[in-house]
């Protein structure tokens, strides 16, 4: 699939040393060079496909903080797509000096926390706030998510980058009951320069707009990566499909109640779909026994999912999910087609 | 404007003066500026400190401009224990001089004094008749540093000049000001922080060259705040009565919340679309229907969310996104009117864009409910909007502080007593 694996720095390099009349022939390529990134296909279908090109990432570091971990990580500044009212708006790379990305997990299970929060950075250098914000939370298929924003920064240094994780502000179930209710914070140290940032890889691959997607990144930190289905705790009672996305749909107990979990997750890599809004109705030989909205939920077991109380289900009840909201999610590029338009799901449970 | 020999603009000469103070920068801004404004008269000015909306000029769709230029100075009482009669005296005295120096209008000085809980503390007897709580963090993602002084004096014209004037006049660093004769608090009070801005068509967008706006000048030149659209819409402000406290010894004052904000512009003009801005501002149909035309000045005088509010579990559902006014609209009081009567103005103090959140209401419940109804935690809790992202504009502002105060009526605005 690569067509070569070069650093960003190299490949200009290599450029530049084929001399002007190679230039000629290579005007596509230098191009793509000097605005970053190759130009965005032009034939996407609407569903994850094949990116254009695949980043590496380094790490800023990890840390404890309260009862959560928190990792800092960056790359090249690239473009993303936020949610706009009914439609996508591409945020591009502009001159932006890195894409800065933290992730929130938690340290016993590994499970990463995609979950509201109001997470904010503070980039400072010299005791000077070179940059506050809120970053946005994003999907990428190397990484699944993560709160990501592409940043300037005052030149090569060293600055003092502050990640302050609110409160969850999700349902807890299970033994996250009792956790993650506090604002953290965690501070890195990280030493910037545009050198040592053009040494993160940068392949273009073939196949771009194809369907399908980037394998997971291996690192350090877990990803959100949301439990196969054999591996969800209860009873899967059906799975059905909408927007490139897959609903598994799970009846487990909650306090001796019957409770109905809905687990969305892309296709290929299996991360958590988060920031839906979701409505489910059950129907028993033609009777509604359950008409409801269902509540972002994290649960040791069932990861992030969606849910409600039921009072229960049998086999032959008519189930229908309704996504109100698809991800309200910032995309990384192959993501920004996918999950935007998710008729209902309609299953016969099993 | 009239660019200056050194090519810095008259406004933002001003505008500079009256963040550095001091009176060589004074003396230059009132060379420049030299409004030949009329002297004032004491017996003209109204009951209420807070009234100043009959002095104050309207637009064309009859919403209320507030001045172009404030300060607002926090001081401390000098001694410890409670006041006495003469500091008393003297404080009513140097109010009394500004009254005369300049007009109770726009283009003269308009002002308050407040007072804060730690203020009343120094009183054994509890405050008659008025809530006055400390102030406190209002968000669980907010971690404001509480303002504490003992009072918090707000200034404003049209003119820096007369701003900065009454400042000096007040701290005792001149003896006469528009011609006329004035005392200021002399040894009785301690300016322990100063703070700054300005708001008005232009004004922004003269001064966008601060952290937390991209430098490419993105604000509208008619914007009258740095994020780009009309605000203080006549319908969606409480009135003055509305906000004046009703009965007891205060009545006829009001309260004050005073919060400094820092804002954070850079996604909101490199990475959001217009759209966006528009549903995250007001509400999302007033994006899908394109319903603001430039700073929204087609609005009138009215935000017109009221539709908007009914929608706003339907947007949170459906779009994801809420509106900033759509959510704030929800604090009403039982006549359906609003309960804040707001008087913020952008700031570039620290050398970033921020705001001065000054909003006046008959309690400070009133202004702790508009606030958590623009926090929208029960819109996010239940929908795929996010705690501060998507969520109106929470994700464009940090609060760094917050403080509240007591402005009594006129009568009592010299060091009251906690019953006067």
């Amino acid at each position: 699939m690569d067509r070569s694996q070069y650093t960003r720095r190299s490949l200009l390099g290599g450029v530049a040393g084929l001399g002007a009349t190679a230039m000629a022939g290579c005007s596509g390529l230098l191009e793509s060079q000097a605005v970053g990134e190759p130009p965005v296909v032009e034939e996407r279908p609407n569903a994850v496909y094949s990116p254009t090109h695949v980043e590496g990432m380094e790490m800023i570091g990890m840390t404890d903080a309260g009862d959560r971990r928190i990792g800092l990580m960056y790359s090249y500044a690239h473009r993303f797509w936020t949610m706009d009212v009914g439609d996508t708006a591409r945020v591009s790379a502009g001159d932006a000096d890195t894409h800065l990305m933290a992730s929130v997990w938690d340290p016993d299970t590994g499970q990463v926390l995609p979950v509201r929060s109001g997470l904010s950075i503070t980039i400072e250098r010299d005791g000077q706030t070179i940059d506050e914000r809120t970053p946005w939370t994003m999907l990428s298929q190397n990484m699944g998510f993560h709160y990501g924003d592409n940043v300037s920064l005052d030149g090569d240094g060293t600055y003092t980058v502050t990640v302050e994780a609110g409160g969850v502000g999700i349902d807890r179930l299970g033994a996250f009951a009792d956790r993650f209710a506090e604002p953290v914070t965690a501070e890195f140290e990280w030493e910037f320069s545009r050198s040592r940032r053009n040494e993160i890889s940068f392949r273009q691959l073939d196949g771009a707009g194809d369907p399908g997607a980037l394998d997971p990144m291996e690192m350090k930190m877990p990803l959100s990566v949301a439990p196969a289905r054999e591996d969800l705790p209860g009873q899967v009672v059906g799975t059905g499909e909408t927007g490139d996305a897959t609903l598994v749909v799970a009846v487990t107990d909650r306090g001796g109640e019957p409770y109905l979990a809905v687990a969305p997750r892309t296709p290929y890599n299996r991360y958590v779909l988060p920031a839906m809004s979701l409505s489910a109705t059950l129907a028993r030989e033609g009777e509604a026994v359950l008409d409801d909205s269902l509540s972002a939920a994290i649960d040791p077991e069932l990861g992030y999912h969606y849910g409600t109380a039921v009072d229960g289900v049998d086999s032959g009840d008519e189930l229908t999910i309704t996504v109100d909201s698809v991800p309200q999610v910032a995309r990384h590029e192959g993501y920004e087609t996918a999950f935007l338009s998710m008729p209902d799901v309609e299953l016969t449970v099993e | 404007m009239q660019p200056t020999q050194r090519g810095v603009s008259r406004r933002e000469f001003v505008k500079a003066a009256v963040a550095i103070g001091g009176s060589a920068a004074l003396s230059a801004c009132l060379e420049r500026e030299s409004p030949d404004l009329a002297t004032g008269d004491p017996s003209s000015v109204p009951d209420r400190q807070h009234a100043w909306n009959e002095a104050l000029p309207r637009d064309d769709h009859g919403n209320v401009r507030i001045p172009r230029h404030h300060a607002l100075l926090l001081v401390e009482y000098s001694e410890t224990g409670v006041p006495d009669d003469d500091a008393r005296e003297a404080v009513e005295a140097a109010f009394r001089s500004l009254e005369r120096a300049y007009p109770w209008s726009n283009e003269g000085l308009l002002f308050t004094a407040g007072y804060a809980p730690a203020y009343f503390d120094r009183y054994d007897a509890d405050l008659d008749g008025v809530a006055l709580p400390a102030p406190a963090a209002l968000a669980p993602f907010e971690d404001p540093e509480l303002d504490e002084p003992d009072a918090m004096i707000h200034l404003a014209s049209d003119y820096g000049s007369v701003v900065l004037g009454a400042e000096q006049a007040l701290m005792g660093e001149r003896a006469t000001l528009n011609g006329v004769d004035v005392s200021g608090f002399g040894e009785v009070f301690d300016r322990v922080d100063k703070r700054t801005g300005f708001v008005g068509d232009g004004l922004p967008a003269e001064n966008q060259d601060v952290d937390g706006i991209p430098d490419d000048e993105p604000v509208d030149e008619d914007a009258p705040l740095f994020m780009g659209f009309e605000s203080g819409f006549e319908k969606n402000q409480a009135s003055e009565d509305g906000v004046a406290i009703e009965s007891g010894p205060f009545a006829g004052g009001t309260t004050q919340h005073l919060s400094k904000i820092r804002l954070h512009l850079d996604q909101w003009y490199d990475q959001d679309s217009r759209s966006q801005r528009v549903a995250k501002m007001f509400c999302p149909a007033h994006a899908e229907d394109d319903r603001v035309e430039g700073v929204g000045e087609n609005l009138g005088d009215d935000n017109q969310v009221g539709d908007c509010v009914d929608d706003i579990e339907a947007d949170a559902g459906s779009h994801g996104i809420v509106g900033h006014a759509q959510k704030s609209a929800r604090a009403r009081d039982e006549n359906d009117t609003p309960v804040l009567l707001r008087r913020d103005f952008d700031s570039t103090d620290d050398g970033a864009a921020g705001v001065h959140f000054l909003s006046l209401q008959s309690s400070v419940a009133d202004f702790v409910a508009t606030r958590a109804a623009m926090n929208g935690s029960d819109v996010s809790e239940g929908s795929s909007v996010g705690t501060r992202l998507n969520n109106g504009i929470l994700q464009y502002m940090t609060v760094q502080r917050r403080g509240n105060y007591l402005v009594p009526p006129r009568s009592s605005r010299a060091l009251p007593r906690p019953s006067p």
